[in-house]
């Protein structure tokens, strides 16, 4: 549902955390990696759901993006904005690199391919140690050494805010409404006239850059990447994001970032049994609410205040459950 | 003339909104071929599978045996002795003859089968011949007397079979009606054919008309007269 | 030096070989990749190891017979139920990686300790044409080998077999043949469990047992049985045998790190070229 009022609601709702920056401390801490997860989750929202890309490697785009930026500062001495726009490109790179390769095949070959890649990275980053730091992995100052902690805060929040205006932008331009016209039926579209091909690709293009950004942003803020942080598992993290949240909303990842980043840590009290709550609650979500939270809230909200008979329906895709 | 042993009635059903069948009456009479005749689309096999149980109708009745039927499951169904030999993908490709024969004997007995595999093999005499032969490997013609094969042997008393000419050369089509025939006058099944083509008028009993989802007509073969036939098939 | 690389790999190849089928079986019958197998045939083996100083065969019997039942309801409670509304493959590779999650879980709350290796009576080296290993890698080798083939029997030449290739070939025709699909369904992703756990044992009694060493098992038996061929039992042996070696060679080679690399990045590769697999598959992926 691309209402704007509900778009303008959702990027005013992604600055409120700069407010947190007087209070500082945990929840700023903590709403910092929210952010640099929204973007990531905004990423494979855009490129799985929106665009009906069935691509799975997410934490790759992001570690390139983390590492090119890490490792070039680091060891090569190169200025730290250049090596994060130089780790965007080189993630979009792989990304529309791995379209290419797969694009002769359909479907779950496609997500399986770039899933491996996603198990495969982190490997990869262990096996070529001597440059990353392996397992150990690498520390640097970042920008925070210009900038200070707060004022990096600020500009993760305004870039996050920036990212996700802008995806909502091209969602409403032609290019967008081409996108979404393919994730509903390539054929289809193709028989209008219309180069799929081109599109996707520049879907891929645009994912990948977006969350390489996002990768340098986020070592930025943490000062260290190791391929332990990297891992498959990241990836899953990652699409559960739009998928949790709701995958048809503009707020979906929004609302996602904040479940997986923060339900670890609000279950603290229980973490010996989190993994077994977490992995319930995910099966529960995507069995029981396959349109995501934030459509179900909004149904409820609505039967509350009765505004309108509109239902939120999740959205028939390629092969989603149909409420 | 006995009772029907499959009566459906006030039948709908279809894919989402759309009913691609409806206020369906129909009767299948042991001992009898049914043909349910119409052109592409008309909802032959929407109303095959709403018998064999893998659509859900929206509205209606389906009367087996005296029994309704129209909430029981595919396999009990199944058990009861209807039978569908689907339009495609109506073979285990990568089996044998034999092997997809066998299976299709799994609620049968011992005894049963053997004389069932017996009488497939009179009937279809190649059926012996390629026995080893993988089944995807068949010619078009060969691959549809194994469908009717393995429809035999699963011993239904009622077997629907959608239609069983279509992609097959005329002469072959021939053939194949009169071994559905023979089998009617063999075993007294009840066999109910879905078919565009004309000549099913040829060995069927009693014939339906089925067009955009409708029964337009229904009588015995005998005392139908050549203008409903063109009509039906070559449009009003 | 050659020989021995060749020897650790077959051997590391007929070990993999087990959660190949188990993975295999559930994906080419219910179409289902279960990522979490690994887990749950984990788990089994921790049981069998916390079992194993009373009795062993016993502690084997429970071990494995436990997956049985995981995997039969995990499939008629939770995934048919998926799979007839309509679920997508990506939908339950979540679901699966999700259902591993709660079984990590289940291992790391009851068994704190995370590494475990599995005492099994070692019967020193033996000597095989000229060729010496450790007497219990022999073994291994060979009951994998032996599963396997007896699996290929019982397909072959059982009702159950048969009903089982059926189903795995045209779902839509075994049902309406008659054959109970659903429950065919559930003892595939029964016995797949219960092949991954006797694959976990063995892993456990040779090298190390760990969580990690659960999804391990369940991804590179996927992907291993995408390379032979989904659906094809000796396509995923042969493909076993084969990535097996190329790992002990990697290994060998390049250091362990980029044991791991070579073998993705070789998958990879043939999923790009050859998405059927080497040797073709029954099953479309």
């Amino acid at each position: 549902m691309r209402d704007r009022s509900k778009e303008i609601a959702t990027l005013i709702a992604l600055l409120i955390p700069i407010s947190f920056v007087g209070i500082g401390g945990y929840l700023q801490e903590v709403m910092g990696y929210v952010l640099l997860f929204v973007i990531q989750g905004y990423v494979a929202w855009f490129l799985y759901f929106r665009s009906g890309q069935p691509f799975f490697g997410y934490s790759v785009t992001m570690a390139i993006g983390a590492y090119g930026t890490i490792v070039m500062t680091v060891q090569y001495q190169w200025p730290i904005l250049v090596s994060m726009l130089v780790g965007a490109v080189l993630a979009s790179l792989v990304s529309v690199g791995m379209f290419f390769a797969t694009s002769r095949a359909r479907g779950f070959y496609v997500t399986i391919a770039s899933f491996l890649l996603a198990i495969l990275f982190p490997k990869l980053m262990e096996a070529m140690y001597q440059i990353t730091g392996g397992r150990s992995g690498l520390y640097f100052g970042g920008l925070e050494d210009w900038t200070g902690r707060n004022v990096l805060y600020i500009i993760i929040v305004l870039m996050a805010a920036i990212i996700v205006g802008a995806i909502f932008v091209l969602m409403r331009t032609k290019t967008g409404a081409i996108l979404t016209l393919i994730s509903e039926n390539d054929d289809l579209t193709q028989t209008v006239g219309i180069n799929t091909f081109k599109y996707k690709a520049l879907s891929y293009v645009i994912a990948g850059f977006i969350s390489g950004l996002g990768g340098g942003l986020y070592v930025n803020y943490t000062g260290f990447i190791s391929s332990v942080d990297v891992d498959v598992f990241t990836t899953v993290y990652i699409f559960f994001i739009p998928l949790l949240g709701g995958r048809s909303v503009c707020y979906g990842p929004l609302i996602g970032a904040l479940v997986v980043i923060l339900a670890p840590e609000l279950a603290a009290p229980v973490e010996r049994y989190l993994l077994i709550i977490l992995g319930v609650i995910f099966i529960l979500v995507a069995v029981l609410l396959p349109a995501g939270v934030g459509p179900s809230l909004e149904n409820l909200f609505r039967k509350i205040f009765r505004k309108s008979e509109k239902k939120v329906v999740a959205v028939m895709g390629r092969g989603e459950i149909s409420l | 003339m006995a009772e029907p042993i499959l009566t459906v009635s006030g039948l709908v059903a279809g894919y989402g909104r759309i009913s691609a069948i409806k206020h369906i009456d129909f009767q299948a009479y042991n001992g009898e071929i049914v043909g349910v005749a119409g052109p592409n689309g008309a909802g032959k096999t929407t109303l095959l599978e709403t018998i064999a149980g893998t659509i859900d109708p929206k509205a209606g009745q389906i009367t087996y045996l005296g029994k309704r039927i129209d909430r029981l499951s595919v396999m009990a169904r199944r058990k009861m002795g209807i039978l569908l030999v689907p339009q495609d993908s109506y073979l285990f490709p990568v089996m044998s003859v034999k092997k997809n024969l066998d299976i299709s004997g799994l609620l049968n007995t011992k005894v049963e089968n053997k004389k069932f595999l017996e009488y497939v093999h009179d009937l279809f005499p190649i059926l012996k011949e390629r026995k080893k032969q993988i089944a995807s490997t068949l010619s078009g013609g060969q691959q549809k007397t194994l469908a009717v094969g393995m429809g035999i042997i699963a011993n239904a008393k009622v077997m629907l079979i959608d239609e069983p000419s279509i992609g097959l050369a005329p002469k072959l089509v021939t053939k194949l009606f009169e071994n559905l025939r023979q089998l009617k006058e063999d075993t007294g099944k009840a066999l109910v054919l879905a078919e565009q083509n004309v000549k099913v008028f040829d060995i069927a009993d009693r014939i339906f008309g089925l067009e955009a989802g409708e029964i337009q007509f229904s009588s015995k073969t005998a005392d139908l007269g050549e203008e409903v036939v063109k009509e039906l098939f070559l449009g009003k | 030096m050659i020989i021995n690389g060749i020897i650790t790999g077959l051997i590391m190849g007929g070990i993999l070989s087990l959660p190949v089928l188990g993975v295999a079986l559930v994906y080419g019958i219910t179409g289902i990749p279960n990522f979490g197998i690994g887990v749950i045939g984990t788990l089994g083996g921790f049981i069998i190891w916390s079992l194993t100083p009373y009795n062993l065969p016993l502690a084997v019997f429970i071990g494995v017979g436990i997956c049985f039942p995981i995997g039969y309801f995990l499939q008629t409670i939770l995934l048919t139920p998926i799979s007839v509304k309509g679920g997508d493959s990506t939908l339950f590779m979540i679901i699966t990686i999700s259902i591993g999650f709660v079984f990590e879980g289940l291992i790391r709350v009851s068994f704190p300790r995370a590494i475990i290796s599995i005492d099994f009576p070692r019967l020193g080296s033996i000597t095989i044409g000229g060729i010496t290993a450790e007497g219990f890698k022999f073994i291994a080798l060979f009951f994998g080998i032996g599963v396997l083939v007896a699996m290929r029997l019982l397909e072959q030449h059982t009702k159950a077999g048969l009903s089982l290739q059926a189903t795995s070939q045209n779902l839509k025709l075994a049902t309406l043949i008659g054959i109970n699909t659903k429950r065919v369904f559930s003892v595939a992703h029964g016995i797949g469990c219960c092949l991954t756990c006797i694959g976990a044992i063995f892993w456990g009694a040779l090298y190390n047992l760990t969580v990690t060493t659960g999804w391990y098992l369940a991804f590179t038996g996927f992907i291993i049985a995408v390379v032979g061929g989904i659906g094809n039992i000796w396509g995923g042996m042969i493909s076993a045998l084969v990535m097996g070696m190329v790992m002990s060679f990697s290994g060998y080679l390049l250091g362990g790190t980029w044991q791991s690399v070579i073998l993705y990045a070789i998958v990879i590769l043939v999923l790009i070229i050859a998405p059927r697999g080497i040797l073709g598959s029954e099953r479309s992926l």
